[in-house]
């Protein structure tokens, strides 16, 4: 019995040792090149801030519209925004370097995926980024429209028309990536179909009302207090 | 650029002194009137120079052309007309291209150009007050006085011609320094070498196709150095504008054009500090004017909202100063509504931010021009409180202090324009045009 308990101890702890000659070296040599990734993706950002000289780019994202986007305080310079995704690219590269010092099949699946995956996200980011940037011009548009025309909740309609944007960009980037396709179409289709009835609605009852002020009210156009808003130019 | 109509006109006419010209979309009820005094006035002041009237038509569909060509003059013995006189040839045609004001007149220089006029008047078709003396008045300048621009002054009621008096002139004043008063007033006269100046440019498919054509004739005229002077109309009486138009968008089309020209005449603008008065030509007197009704609650509902609703949009052009003065105020015209003000100086610095903010964000000129209506119409209400009892002459002098407010912000304007200057673009800066002070 006790020589029994003796093996099975034994079995188990060569088994860790075995464990642990398999995979500490891996995992110290991966945290040293992950940590060596973080000291140099830190240091290229700090290089990159200081020397970047990013004119064309800092006024594109003047001009685009971007740079209001995406610093909502403030808008956004380009430096900052080149030396975060030199940041995190170095990051991702040394992280994925580590994974692959343990040379298993998971991390070689692993990393394979995230290579095979990485331009297509990068497409759906954009594709967000390019859904974001049109939400907020139409937003706008919407906003300035509804308020110079006096419709009742102008900050609502510009809402509903940003979330309509960003909910077809979203669509089309998990449509990209493949991901949970069914689901988002079924959602797109349900909101667009929603979308249009009320807009049927809308039209019908405005269309109803401008009959009505049309046919029931026709002294109603030559009163000059309707039209005295902007008469005097 | 011509049409085929318009190319047999020219080649039935060949040559001719004088054109006048008549943009017209839908005016049968007065156009008659119009062209009858442009007959009679040249009949009666340039009766031994050969003059076209040319009417430039939008595709009216109310008689509108028949109504030109059909006008005849009273007797010429009631006019006291000289004889012998050249007879005053009509054209009416269609413009082709952007449908607009500037459309019509860029067809009506192209016309005066090939038929090598040595002056052009163009008049509003829908004025009820037009008499022969204003041809005479716009185009004598022009012909004896050496001048290439001369600019309408009119008597208007004060609460007539609201986006001249709380914008326009204000600020192209302080700019280019020439005190034009009424610089989108719609009937100017012209040189020959200013219509070509003006036809050989390339921006004519913007909003110089449309309502902004005025601003943009009286600012090439005084950046580039033309004569300009100003000739006394009398009053100006004409049509309500029509209520089913989106005169939002004419003053974004105005407000739009000042602000793109403010970036091309840069370095003119710079170099102007004060202004001086333009030469202004007629006999000055008094006349009765039609009221204008405003409606102020409207206006102050719209400036309210906008300022509530758009501060999204403003905060991208107000320095943040601005802003939270503006909003101060909105508090306190909610709070009470005829007791608030929109003061001089924060109008103006609103004003030019807005001019700022066009220069460096081009994704949102359509957002931040129409985001300013409602602070237009706050402008205009608070106007309206302050002059309700004035006489027109102290409104005036009213007007006279926004435009020194105007003159006094220049180094402001000049330190936002620099600091919201964006990187340099590689491409070469034209060279620099001296304004003739």
């Amino acid at each position: 019995m006790i020589a029994t308990l003796r093996e099975i101890l034994e079995q188990s702890l060569q088994r860790l040792a075995q464990t642990a000659t398999a995979y500490v070296p891996p995992l110290l040599a991966g945290l040293v090149i992950f940590l060596g990734a973080l000291v140099i993706a830190t240091l290229v950002r700090l290089v990159v801030i200081r020397i970047t000289k990013t004119a064309w780019l800092d006024r594109f994202l003047l001009e685009s519209g971007l740079a209001s986007m995406l610093g909502r305080s403030r808008p956004m310079q380009a430096a900052p925004l080149v030396a975060a995704g030199a940041y995190w690219l170095i990051l991702l590269i040394g992280l994925l370097t580590a994974l692959n010092a343990f040379n298993t099949a998971l991390t070689s699946q692993i990393v394979q995926a995230v290579v095979f995956l990485l331009p297509k996200l990068v497409t759906a980011a954009l594709i967000l980024l390019a859904g974001a940037w049109l939400a907020q011009f139409l937003g706008r548009s919407m906003l300035v429209w509804a308020v110079n025309e006096d419709l009742p909740h102008p900050r609502r309609l510009a809402a509903g028309v940003r979330v309509l944007i960003m909910f077809v960009a979203v669509v089309v980037a998990a449509d990209h990536l493949n991901f949970a396709r069914q689901v988002f179409l079924a959602a797109f289709v349900l909101v667009v179909g929603g979308a249009v009835l009320s807009a049927s609605l809308a039209l019908g009852l405005g269309v109803h009302g401008a009959l009505k002020r049309r046919f029931g009210e026709p002294a109603r156009a030559a009163d000059g207090q309707e039209k005295s808003l902007w008469n005097h130019l | 650029m011509l049409s085929d109509e318009a190319r047999r006109a020219l080649a039935g006419l060949k040559q001719a002194d004088l054109v006048v010209g008549i943009p017209s979309y839908n005016n049968a009820r007065t156009i008659a009137h119009v062209v009858r005094a442009a007959q009679a006035g040249l009949a009666k002041y340039f009766g031994q120079l050969s003059a076209v009237i040319i009417n430039s038509d939008g595709g009216s569909r109310d008689g509108t052309r028949e109504a030109v060509l059909t006008a005849s003059i009273e007797s010429p013995q009631l006019l006291l007309l000289s004889t012998p006189l050249l007879p005053v040839h009509r054209l009416s045609l269609p413009y082709h291209g952007i449908p607009g004001k500037g459309s019509a007149f860029r067809m009506i220089f192209a016309l005066a150009r090939e038929l090598g006029a040595r002056a052009c008047a163009v008049v509003d078709a829908d004025l009820r007050s037009i008499t022969p003396e204003w041809i005479d008045l716009l185009l004598r300048p022009v012909l004896h006085a050496g001048y290439d621009f001369v600019a309408p002054y009119y008597h208007r009621h004060k609460y007539d011609g609201t986006i001249t008096n709380s914008i326009v002139y204000p600020l192209t004043r302080a700019l280019y320094g020439l005190r034009v008063r009424q610089p989108i007033g719609g009937d100017f006269g012209l040189s020959a070498r200013l219509l070509n100046r003006y036809l050989e440019r390339k921006d004519w498919e913007t909003d110089v196709a449309r309502y902004g054509i005025d601003i943009w004739m009286t600012t090439i005229a005084i950046a580039e150095g033309f004569q300009v002077c100003q000739s006394f109309l009398g009053a100006k009486l004409h049509d309500a504008k029509d209520p089913a138009a989106d005169l939002s968008a004419m003053l974004h089309q105005v407000v739009g054009s000042v602000f793109t020209l403010m970036r091309e005449y840069e370095r003119v603008w710079r170099a102007v500090r004060g202004s001086r008065p333009a030469d202004l030509f007629g006999f000055r007197f008094d006349v009765g004017l039609d009221p204008v009704p405003v409606n102020l609650e409207r206006m102050v509902k719209s400036f309210l909202t906008g300022c509530r609703e758009l501060r999204e949009i403003l905060a991208l052009a107000l320095e943040r100063g601005a802003l939270e003065e503006l909003l101060a105020i909105c508090r306190q015209a909610e709070a009470d509504p005829r007791g608030w003000r929109l003061p001089d100086q924060l109008w103006t610095r609103i004003v030019l931010d807005f001019a700022c903010a066009h220069r460096t964000l081009p994704v949102e000129r359509g957002h931040l021009l129409r985001s300013l209506t409602p602070l237009y119409l706050g402008r205009v209400a608070s106007f309206v409180l302050e002059t309700e009892s004035m006489i027109s002459s102290e409104v005036e002098e009213r007007i006279e202090q926004l435009c020194l407010a105007f003159e006094a912000a220049k180094p402001y304007l000049a330190a936002r324009w620099d600091s919201a200057r964006p990187p340099a673009a590689p491409k070469a800066q034209p060279a620099p045009v001296e304004v003739k002070l």
